[in-house]
């Protein structure tokens, strides 16, 4: 028989709150912009894993316990969404588990701790709203700020004093033409970035482009790579690529993640990483000889949403179970079905000219060599949104079956390029094909290569977050100041109101009349539960710092004291916050290089508004949650062999 | 030779409830549903053992299903409270808390059986009846004139579910919804026999609440994108719309038995050949919105696409009946036969609606029609599952208003009312009922006793920070305070009583609750106006709870032996 059992939870010494803290300790080291690597390792299997990001560790760990359980699941949908942004949720939630512990062993009442840790989340939220930045704002700021601090400009500084003293000299010695000279001069002067620039090589290898815009997507890109400056590189190339494709695009402001396709090869140096317009797979070498047959052609495309098989049937059919056959020569007919089906197959391929099937399931190793024989190019596994990009673009209507495909299914106008040959490999498919339309192609494809496959995944990672970090940016259109200044507000501003409540509070107990009809009661401990909330972001920040390698935990918590009381000082004059852990930052953020050799002033770090407020709330609903949950109800307990544990009751 | 095992014998437990094993286990499922009720109430993880999904709830038609135990009383009082919130929804912790109660209260007062059954039973009759009596103080009248009382109604019941994680303003927000969305399901004008609609829940994880929201109509799935261009062109004439209920997916699985054919024979081509001839019939007979509950098979959808049909397969089941209802549409479950006129459903002003990642295909009712969609959205699947029970509770709970247009007084103070009530009344007459229940009046004032605790323990329960739960001398109403205020300043910590009617004055006497206080009969509010309760409950729900509760516990004190196959 089956029973359940019941296992409390104390509630001073909180278990649930504990585990959630607990397991918020396993992701400190990959917060920030400096992230440590992980080996999760498997004692029973030997295996093991490299992993580098919050999410990775959870999906490596597989938690039994209830409240990992409930982690995973957050951390899961938060990363489904975002893709980035799941360390600093679980941060959170385990510091202000420890708020909420606190306060329930001085003796505050969970009904207190909730309401008071609800008001703290809306003020923070709230803070959020109030200093974000909108992106439009930022363009001006930057393009005005650009004039002054471009590196360009600020190295022609020397030149162009050579150069009025050239023509200076021009002037003093030929009399013709002073007046042309003359309005040269002044022109000179003013294009003298552009004009400077061309000429020192060594100072910028790209030429700086016309539009002001750019630049800008560039900074702000680089303000949100967060430590990850490569793989926020390679958004900003696969941002570029699509908005030279777009022709609304007016400006440099497209990126479409979901036209973003990555392709990883191991064992490549990891200097080879590039992106490249259009879809980059890996095909045999059989294939490869079709896609050199069909190179610089207008190709027409078959687009097939299931497998390419005469066995496949389409979602939700159900395989018959009573057939039988009654038949004298069933043996011989049988062995043809196949043969048949491609016959047929091939036959209306041939007939409507398609050159190239893109599959999102599988194709058979026959189907290939059929294909491959009358020259067709067969890709399988390709993804949806690739397939729905190639209907869009070339006007193909995808199909369950290839028996379907008719005149007006088929798209015009793919080409198709062989990017690298890598066939050092034996019978893996070895070479990569890029594939792309000549028309409307915002399909972007980023390749991923290491030599140490183990990273791969990491990189991964690591390029998603950044194309989603600049995803959210444009879909928000606004940014928060990162580098721990948006967090510094939040203590403040919950420091603040948390003083704010005590003197509030103090005043109506003097006068006790004062007492409101509306019977919301006082909640005596709003104060305590605000700072410690404070003090949990305080931790977030001073980690972060810790991380960065340049700070001890003393010196991070000192220097965010010491900006605090700084800024409460200076109040009311237009104080600010200066980024802490900006000069971890610095270094990894080696995007321009000639950003550096200039000395220009520090990068701007931002934050996503919506990751960061989302990942708050979420880490205070998983806090709230398991704060009030005061037991767990296991189900499915064989009572004879499981019920003997103390800690567990009966039911 | 198969080896026979010997069968072991039964196990009788004479006078169960004397066990203190049993006891004990009645005694923590107390605890354990004590802990849940009310707003503070404390949430449970249920999840099996081999670590499986965590469901945090603190609902009792969730948790109790997941209870199970090799103890017949257990199932019996689960069971029974089960049957009690599938019918009526609310109101289940109460019964449970109640009953069990009810069991432990008997069993402390050393009653005989009968004698606890008996005076719980007629002391059952005082309470129903003073219930259903047009003075009872602790019942109010619903006002339909105003949506504020059934906005009341739907925000105690939402907000007594700690684990949806809602702020004030947005259990206010899904309370409105939840009354828009009631209000919706009543029709207008129809004459005769008025049969209620349907809300449809959609939920919508990722999401702040407040993004929420009621449409009238039916909002379904549109998970391919692909059909979508061809629905901004409809125009608002309603237009012919069929709908399925057999697989289209071309397959044989429906017939049963064995079929023998040909090998020569394609039966999947055969069907195709048949599900296109019933596209032929749908696009001569002019249809634009092609509905199946199951699997269309490619083919046909393509067919139909082809012909500017809008075509949604895999609707399932749950909404096969609001969008009969909602258009008319008779579903068809035979591809062999022609479709005949009749069965064509109409629909209107067809729209895509997008929550997020989320695109559906509204449709409206071609006249008057009561279905509704309810968009839930809340920020992660365990609030948001629990939402959505709390929304469906909440809407059974507003069904039952119609017919009895009542609610009681909420935060405990139907429960304290009670007790005062039946404390005092039960005074009248004491000979008379002693003489007619067969039982000493020592042993019923004792019964009495038991009675009225187990009627404040539900109120005390809704404490859960180690507060003091009291009642006021006057009209018994329930208060709690909060073990963090010093006594002195009593009045200021709970200036309104649970349900919000009654202010704190300073001639006001209060007692503890379960402490021994002179009897009174309950005064009557006068009711201004301007003050309205804050927290009801459902009469209905509360009234058959009382019921469940008090018939169960009598059922158990009953037991005489319990006899446990243990083979």
């Amino acid at each position: 028989m089956l029973g359940t059992t019941i296992t409390g939870i104390n509630q001073r010494q909180h278990v649930g709150l504990q585990k959630l803290s607990a397991l918020a300790g396993i992701t400190y080291s990959s917060l920030g912009p400096n992230k440590k690597y992980k080996f999760i390792l498997d004692e029973t299997s030997g295996e093991s894993a490299l992993v580098c990001s919050c999410f990775r560790i959870f999906e490596n760990l597989e938690l039994t316990c209830a409240v990992g359980q409930l982690v995973y699941e957050t951390i899961q949908a938060h990363q489904k969404v975002y893709h980035t942004g799941s360390g600093c949720l679980l941060f959170l939630a385990g510091a202000w588990s420890r708020a909420a512990l606190e306060c329930l062993q001085t003796g505050i009442s969970v009904a207190h701790i909730i309401s008071a840790m609800s008001e703290g989340i809306d003020i923070c939220l709230d803070v959020c709203r109030k200093c974000s930045i909108s992106t439009e704002g930022l363009d001006v700021e930057q393009s005005e700020s650009c004039t002054v601090t471009l590196p360009g400009l600020q190295l022609s500084k020397q030149p162009l004093v050579e150069a009025s003293q050239a023509s200076s000299h021009l002037q003093g010695t030929t009399t013709v033409g002073h007046r042309t000279l003359n309005r040269s001069e002044q022109r000179r002067v003013k294009l003298s970035r552009y004009f400077y620039e061309a000429k020192s090589e060594n100072v910028s290898t790209e030429p700086q482009p016309n539009k002001p815009q750019l630049p800008d997507m560039t900074r702000i890109a680089e303000g949100l790579s967060h430590g990850c400056a490569d793989a926020m590189n390679l958004v900003v190339k696969a941002s570029r690529i699509q908005s030279k494709n777009n022709p609304q695009d007016n400006g440099c402001s497209t990126f479409d993640v979901s036209k973003v396709v990555t392709c990883v090869l191991p064992g490549l140096p990891e200097e080879q990483t590039c992106v490249l317009p259009g879809c980059v797979v890996l095909v045999s070498a059989e294939q490869a000889s079709v896609a050199h047959h069909l190179r610089e052609q207008h190709l027409k495309v078959a687009l097939i949403n299931g497998d390419l098989s005469d066995t496949y049937r389409h979602l939700g059919f159900k395989r018959p179970t009573g057939i039988q056959c009654v038949s004298d020569l069933s043996d011989r007919l049988n062995s043809s079905n196949e043969e048949e089906w491609i016959e047929k197959v091939m036959k209306l391929l041939l007939n409507l000219e398609v050159n190239m099937i893109l599959v999102t399931g599988l194709v058979g190793e026959k189907v290939i060599q059929r294909c491959c024989r009358h020259q067709i190019l067969v890709v399988e596994k390709v993804k949806a949104s690739v397939l729905r990009a190639f209907a869009n673009a070339t006007a193909a209507v995808p199909v369950t079956y290839a028996t379907q495909l008719s005149k007006h299914c088929v798209g015009t106008g793919v080409d198709v390029a062989i990017w690298r040959d890598l066939s050092s490999h034996k019978s893996k498919p070895s070479t990569t094909v890029n594939i792309s339309t000549v028309k409307n192609s915002t399909l972007v494809t980023v390749v991923l290569t290491s030599c140490v496959h183990a990273k791969l995944q990491a990189l991964e990672d690591q390029f998603w977050s950044c194309a989603y970090r600049l995803h959210h940016m444009l879909k928000d259109k606004v940014l928060l100041p990162g580098a721990g200044v948006t967090e510094m507000l939040c203590i403040h501003h919950l420091q603040k109101e948390a003083d704010h409540r005590v003197q509030h509070h103090r005043e109506r107990n003097g006068d006790a009349v004062q007492q409101t009809k509306a019977g919301t009661a006082v909640n005596p401990y709003r104060h305590v539960v605000l700072h410690l909330m404070a003090d949990g972001l305080i931790d977030y920040i001073s980690t972060v710092m810790v991380n960065t390698g340049k700070y001890s935990k003393v010196r991070a918590r000192t220097a965010v004291s010491q900006q605090l009381q700084d800024y409460n000082e200076s109040l009311g004059i237009t104080a600010r916050f200066s980024p802490l852990f900006l000069e971890g930052e610095q270094e990894d953020s080696g995007v321009s290089s000639s950003m550096k050799s200039s000395e220009a002033p520090a990068v701007k770090i931002y934050d996503n508004l919506s990751v960061k407020q989302e990942a708050w709330r979420k880490a205070l609903d998983l806090v709230l949650l398991v704060l009030q949950t005061d037991a767990e109800v296991i189900t499915g307990i064989d009572q004879k062999s499981d019920g003997t544990q103390d800690y567990l009751t009966l039911l | 030779m198969s080896r026979l095992v010997k069968k072991s014998p039964s196990l009788c437990t004479d006078l169960p409830l004397d066990n203190t094993d049993i006891c004990n286990r009645l005694h923590l499922l107390r605890q354990l549903l004590r802990s849940c009720i009310g707003p503070t109430g404390r949430l449970k993880q249920v999840h099996n053992n081999i670590g499986g999904h965590v469901i945090t709830t603190s609902t009792s038609s969730v948790l109790l299903p997941a209870i199970s135990s090799s103890q017949p009383f257990i199932n019996l009082i689960k069971t029974s409270i089960l049957n009690h919130v599938s019918r009526f929804s609310d109101c289940g912790l109460f019964a449970a808390i109640l009953c069990l109660s009810l069991i432990e209260q008997a069993k402390q007062s050393g009653l005989r059986g009968n004698v606890a059954t008996s005076v719980n039973k007629h002391l059952l009759g005082l309470c129903t009846s003073y219930l259903q009596q047009e003075d009872c103080g602790c019942k109010v009248k619903l006002d339909f004139c105003s949506s504020q009382s059934l906005i009341t109604l739907a925000r105690s019941i939402i907000s007594s579910k700690p684990a949806c994680v809602l702020t004030e303003r947005e259990a206010l927000h899904i309370s409105k919804l939840a009354v828009q969305a009631f209000l919706l399901t009543v029709p207008c004008n129809s004459p005769g026999i008025v049969s209620l609609g349907k809300i449809v829940t959609v939920s919508v994880e990722g999401h702040s609440v407040l993004n929420s929201a009621v449409f009238p109509g039916l909002l379904v799935d549109m998970p391919d994108v692909f059909c979508l261009n061809k629905v901004e062109n409809l125009h608002s004439n309603p237009m012919r719309m069929v709908l399925f209920s057999t697989s289209l997916a071309g397959d044989l699985s429906d017939l049963g038995g064995i079929i023998e054919v040909h090998p020569g024979v394609d039966t999947d081509s055969q069907i195709l050949d048949q599900l296109l001839k019933l596209g032929k019939q749908v696009v001569k007979d002019d249809v634009k919105l092609f509905i199946c509950q199951k699997v269309i098979h490619p083919v046909l959808q393509q067919y139909l696409r082809s012909h500017g049909i809008i075509v949604i397969e895999r609707l399932g089941i749950t909404l096969m009946e609001p969008l009969t209802q909602l258009t008319g549409a008779q579903p068809v479950a035979t591809l062999h036969t022609t479709i005949p006129a009749k069965a064509y459903g109409k629909v209107r002003d067809l729209s895509i609606k997008q929550f997020e990642s989320k695109i559906m295909l509204h449709l409206q009712p071609p006249g008057d029609s009561a279905i509704c969609t309810m968009i839930l959205c809340h920020r992660n699947e365990t609030m948001l599952s629990e939402l959505k029970v709390v929304c469906q509770k909440t809407e059974h709970v507003l069904r039952l208003t119609l017919r009895e247009p009542s609610a009681l007084l909420g935060g405990g103070c139907t429960e304290t009312h009670l007790a005062a009530y039946v404390r005092h009344k039960s005074m009248d007459k004491v000979t008379e009922t002693v003489s007619v229940l067969g039982c000493s009046q020592t042993e019923y004032l004792r019964g009495v006793e038991g009675f009225c605790r187990s009627l404040e323990s539900v109120a005390a329960a809704l404490e859960h920070d180690s507060g003091n739960s009291l009642m006021d001398l006057t009209h018994a109403h329930h208060w709690s305070h909060p073990a963090d205020v010093m006594e002195e300043r009593m009045e200021d910590s709970s200036s309104v009583c649970g349900c919000g009617l009654v202010e704190s004055s300073t001639n006001q006497k209060w007692t503890y609750l379960n402490t021994k206080y002179p009897q009174f009969s309950p005064a009557p509010l006068f009711r201004v106006p301007t003050v309205q309760p804050r927290v009801l409950d459902s009469f209905t729900a509360k009234l058959n709870a009382l019921q469940v509760a008090v018939e169960t516990a009598n059922l158990a004190l009953d037991v005489r032996y319990v006899i446990q196959d243990m083979n």
